[in-house]
């Protein structure tokens, strides 16, 4: 019992996770009818870009050396007083990598945000007003681009990248049963659902939100009611690649900095389908049964379940309900 | 369409071969591949072979791709399956005492059947949801498929992560035992395949696959049933994917299952939209485009590197971008592929002098 | 020979269809006329099987064919073309024709990987009765190998009749055949259509939307207004059915 409370606890959270990468894929879809299928390989750029401003950079000569390591006075007498291994001390290692923390992350979703900007420029405003297949295909391309590009820019796999937040080990009681989590595994999930949240309620009630969703419902009727289709398609993808340079940081810190990064965004794919493509809620609901399935899969059968658990959910989901679980079946106009 | 080409009775109007054009085409390249084992070296043959199997391969994406309509990312799984039916199928034949020379006629149909059904299995729920669905249930199955072939309970069937050695093909005594034998059988093979593909669209078949891609409910409307022929059509390419799995397998020494990640789909479809969907021709030139790009930069990395390794290990990543910009690239401006140009190519020969285009 | 009883059809709370009833009898030309948004289309849909009704029956030769899926249906003998064109418009006019005798064919799938034979023999002999019965009969010889794209409207509308009759069907499901034509192009499909009768025996069933139409070629006349069934009867009895007149032109003040 207490395993499974320990297990679970980690698959919900590590859930939250591919719902942030989520978000990123449904936010296109909706707006664009494109299904992002190189979205993994963005993520793998944000993770990369995160590792370069918050590791390569801050460590050139160039560069100031609070951004490496700050260290005030007053950092360095409080930890001398702190004991080793206290969740005091991760604190205040956190507070020395603050500065580079911060220049990464921004950096990351600056610098994704631009390549979101240009894929949708360069490779998909052309293509507006062709068939969705040509479109999806182009991000099929886009994989072996993407996949290809990074091993030309960032030839070593990095080691180690800063934690988004304080990495205090957190123990607690449940249900009776002692638990034991990350605190930075806690703060990435907190940063996950107050994003997706966020995203959630813009694209509810925002102005440009439902400039997306009018899209999502009819382009033609959109664009002649005023609405700049391209606009909101670069919205759009500016959007997914701003949360997917967070989410590569979150996974980065995880899982740490490889081209295998990519492969997530299949497995979150096969989450979105399982969700039902359009509906937010219902992707999160997946996101996080996937997440507990996996945690299930790998305290009963062994780690590599895991990686194949959203693919099996995904073909079972869909057999079931073709539409995923909260996805809306397309009327057809014969 | 090429002007001037009349014909007298409907069935010459019929012949796929029905210019002058098409038949030195098809004939020249019959001709090549029966002369290559004799006259072409081992770089080439090997060159040839690979072309071959891929172009199996790609004949039967684009049963599902081209002339479907439905999209599909993980027909490397077909080809693992196929390649890795091979030498469990002779084990469990030599155990059942089968004469070594006839196990390959056993073994590549049952290989080839093998395919079709999990192909049939994988496409069985195409019918409800359209479009995405299926290229997501594709991907998923290459990745179930590969995590399968390198789980440790399969390991005394597959080898596991570290692969497993494949049998040579014996044909009633005649040992493939080179590569320049092996690539006969798959010259032959290549070309049954494409003439098989070929007939299915000159009949009702092939015809009902083509109304699925472009308009499903008005083929439902002419009595076609969709539920068959989506499945009709995903088994013949999970057969033709089998195939050339178990010609892989024949022509190897060793197969190791990261060959058949979805590197390998993409490349399928890569070669396709190259060479352009839903057409005969579409696969052969996008084979030999997908085949010669590693080739060549293989050979450009030798003079430019020289023997520098920083330089030579660009050589992967400058192939991943090569193939994902064809993709785009052929996408953005020629969404019709080579067979495209070479039409227009022929159309404009055809009139020279008279007009150009 | 075709036959709808008490057909009632909703999306949501919207009643496409509340209790249609009316026979298409064999050999004949019935049309179903109505103002916009009466039911016409949705009522072909019940028929040809991609809308299932909430209540009521679709009967063909006396058998209940409510359930049927389309493909079932077309098998059956029933073909239909669209309001807004279905062809496939990739392919080439020949091709689409085709197409329309993929249930009277036999080849199967092992016969067409080999063709030669069995399959080339059916494939010339099918080829030579279209280019007959539908080539010639719709005079679009000249257009054969064209791809549909490049049609003028009027044209196109033909090849879909084509395709329909490729099927040799028992009945004919016409939607808005002569819908956006001129007068003259109008005129031509009119007499198709009765050809189409006289030649074949089709029995044929048209929504339309041209009166004028309708009442030549049509014996027999079905009006639908907001979903129920307001007339029917000869082209004469309807034209002069006071709720008729009210539904096209609106009540006198």
């Amino acid at each position: 019992m207490g395993q499974f409370v320990q297990f679970t606890l980690n698959g919900l959270l590590a859930g939250t996770i591919y719902a942030l990468i989520a978000v990123g894929i449904v936010s296109v879809y909706k707006a664009t009818r494109v299904v992002n299928f190189a979205h993994g390989y963005m993520i793998m750029f944000g993770a990369y870009f995160y590792y370069t401003f918050a590791v390569l950079l801050p460590g050139l000569e160039l560069m100031p050396s609070w951004l490496a390591k700050w260290e005030p006075d007053w950092l360095i007498a409080a930890r001398e007083n702190a004991p080793m291994f206290s969740p005091m001390g991760a604190v205040l290692d956190w507070v020395s990598n603050l500065p580079r923390i911060i220049f990464g992350i921004t950096g990351a979703v600056i610098a994704c945000a631009i390549l979101g900007r240009m894929i949708e420029r360069m490779l998909m405003r052309p293509m507006i007003g062709q068939s969705s297949f040509a479109m999806i295909m182009i991000t099929v391309g886009l994989i072996s681009v993407l996949s290809g590009a990074k091993g030309l820019i960032w030839t070593a796999d990095a080691a180690f990248v800063p934690h988004i937040a304080p990495n205090a080990p957190v123990r607690f009681e449940l249900f009776g049963n002692p638990v034991f989590l990350f605190g930075a595994d806690l703060a990435n999930a907190a940063i996950a659902v107050i994003l997706f949240t966020a995203i959630v309620l813009w694209v509810r009630y925002s102005k440009g939100g439902v400039a997306i969703r009018a899209t999502a419902e009819d382009q033609q009727t959109a664009y002649s009611m005023g609405i700049s289709v391209p606009a909101v398609f670069g919205r759009a993808w500016v959007l997914a690649a701003a949360t997917g340079a967070i989410a590569g940081a979150i996974l980065a810190t995880r899982n740490g900095v490889s081209p295998s990064l990519g492969l997530f965004g299949f497995s979150v794919l096969a989450i979105v389908l399982m969700g039902g493509l359009d509906s937010y809620v219902g992707v999160f609901i997946a996101a996080l049964m996937v997440g507990f399935l996996e945690a299930m899969a790998q305290w009963q059968l062994g780690g590599e379940w895991a990686e194949v658990v959203p693919y099996i959910a995904v073909l079972i989901v869909i057999l079931i309900r073709p539409h995923g679980l909260l996805g809306q079946k397309e009327v057809e106009r014969i | 369409m090429i002007n001037g080409n009349l014909k007298a009775t409907y069935a010459a109007d019929e012949q796929v071969l029905n210019n002058a054009y098409k038949r030195a085409f098809v004939y020249g390249m019959a001709l090549l591949c029966a002369a290559l084992p004799f006259v072409a070296n081992d770089y080439i043959i090997l060159v040839a072979a690979q072309m071959g199997i891929i172009l199996i391969a790609v004949v039967g994406v684009n049963v599902v791709i081209g002339y479907t309509g439905l999209l599909s990312l993980g027909h490397a799984a077909f080809i693992a399956i196929g390649a890795y039916s091979i030498p469990i199928l002779h084990t469990l034949f030599a155990s059942l005492g089968v004469p070594e020379g006839i196990m390959p006629f056993l073994a590549i149909p049952l290989a080839v059947a093998i395919s079709a059904l999990v192909g049939i299995v994988v496409g069985l729920p195409s019918l409800r949801v359209k479009g995405l669905y299926l290229a997501v249930a594709t991907l998923s199955a290459n990745f179930i498929v590969i995590f399968l072939i390198e789980l440790d309970a399969m390991a005394p069937y597959t080898g596991g992560f570290n692969g497993i050695n494949t049998p040579e093909a014996n044909l009633l005594g005649w040992q493939l035992d080179t590569q320049r034998e092996m690539f006969a059988l798959i010259a032959a093979l290549a070309f049954v395949t494409i003439l098989g593909v070929q007939n299915l669209f000159r009949t009702r078949v092939g015809r009902a696959f083509i109304a699925i891609r472009e308009r499903d409910y008005s083929a439902e409307v002419l009595g076609i049933s969709l539920l068959r022929y989506k499945l009709l059509s995903f088994a013949i390419s999970a057969a033709c994917c089998g195939l050339a799995g178990a010609l892989f397998a024949y022509f190897y020494a060793r197969i190791l299952p990261e060959q058949f990640e979805l590197v390998l789909s993409l490349q399928l479809v890569a070669a396709l939209i190259v060479g352009g969907m839903g057409r005969t021709m579409g696969p052969v030139f996008g084979v030999i485009i997908v085949v010669m790009v590693p080739e060549l930069l293989k050979y450009s990395f030798g003079i430019i590197a020289g023997g520098s390794a920083d330089v030579a290990a660009l050589r992967a990543p400058v192939q991943e971008i090569v193939f994902g910009a064809l993709i785009i690239i052929f996408l953005m401006f020629e969404p019709l592929g080579i067979t495209q140009i070479v039409d227009r190519g022929f159309r404009s020969l055809n009139r020279w002098p008279f007009a150009r285009g | 020979m075709l036959e709808v009883r008490n057909l009632h059809l909703s999306f949501g709370g919207i009643k496409a269809l509340q209790g249609v009833s009316f026979t298409a009898r064999a050999g004949e030309i019935t049309g179903v006329i109505g103002p916009n948004g009466a039911g016409k289309t949705s009522l072909f849909n019940a028929m040809s099987g991609f809308y299932t009704p909430d209540s009521g029956q679709v009967l063909f030769d006396g058998n209940d064919i409510t359930r049927l899926a389309p493909d079932a249906r077309a098998a059956l003998g029933i073909a239909r073309t669209f309001q807004n064109i279905a062809l496939f418009r990739g392919m080439t006019v020949l091709d689409n024709i085709k197409l329309g005798g993929h249930t009277r064919l036999k080849t199967d799938v092992w016969s067409a990987l080999r063709y030669f034979g069995a399959a080339q023999r059916e494939e010339i002999a099918y080829r030579e009765e279209i280019e007959e019965r539908v080539i010639d009969f719709l005079e679009i010889d000249h257009i054969r190998k064209l791809p549909i794209t490049m049609l003028p409207y009027g044209l196109q509308k033909r090849v879909e009749l084509g395709r329909a009759l490729a099927m040799q069907p028992k009945v004919l499901l016409l939607d808005e055949p002569v819908a956006g034509m001129n007068r003259e192009e109008t005129g031509d499909m009119a007499r198709f259509i009765l050809d189409v009768q006289q030649e074949f025996g089709t029995t044929i069933l048209l929504v339309e939307h041209d009166m004028h139409m309708v009442m030549d070629i049509c014996s027999h006349v079905v009006v639908l207004n907001f979903g129920h069934q307001i007339a029917e009867g000869t082209p004469a009895e309807v034209s002069a059915n006071p709720a008729v007149i009210e539904a096209y032109l609106g009540t006198a003040v």
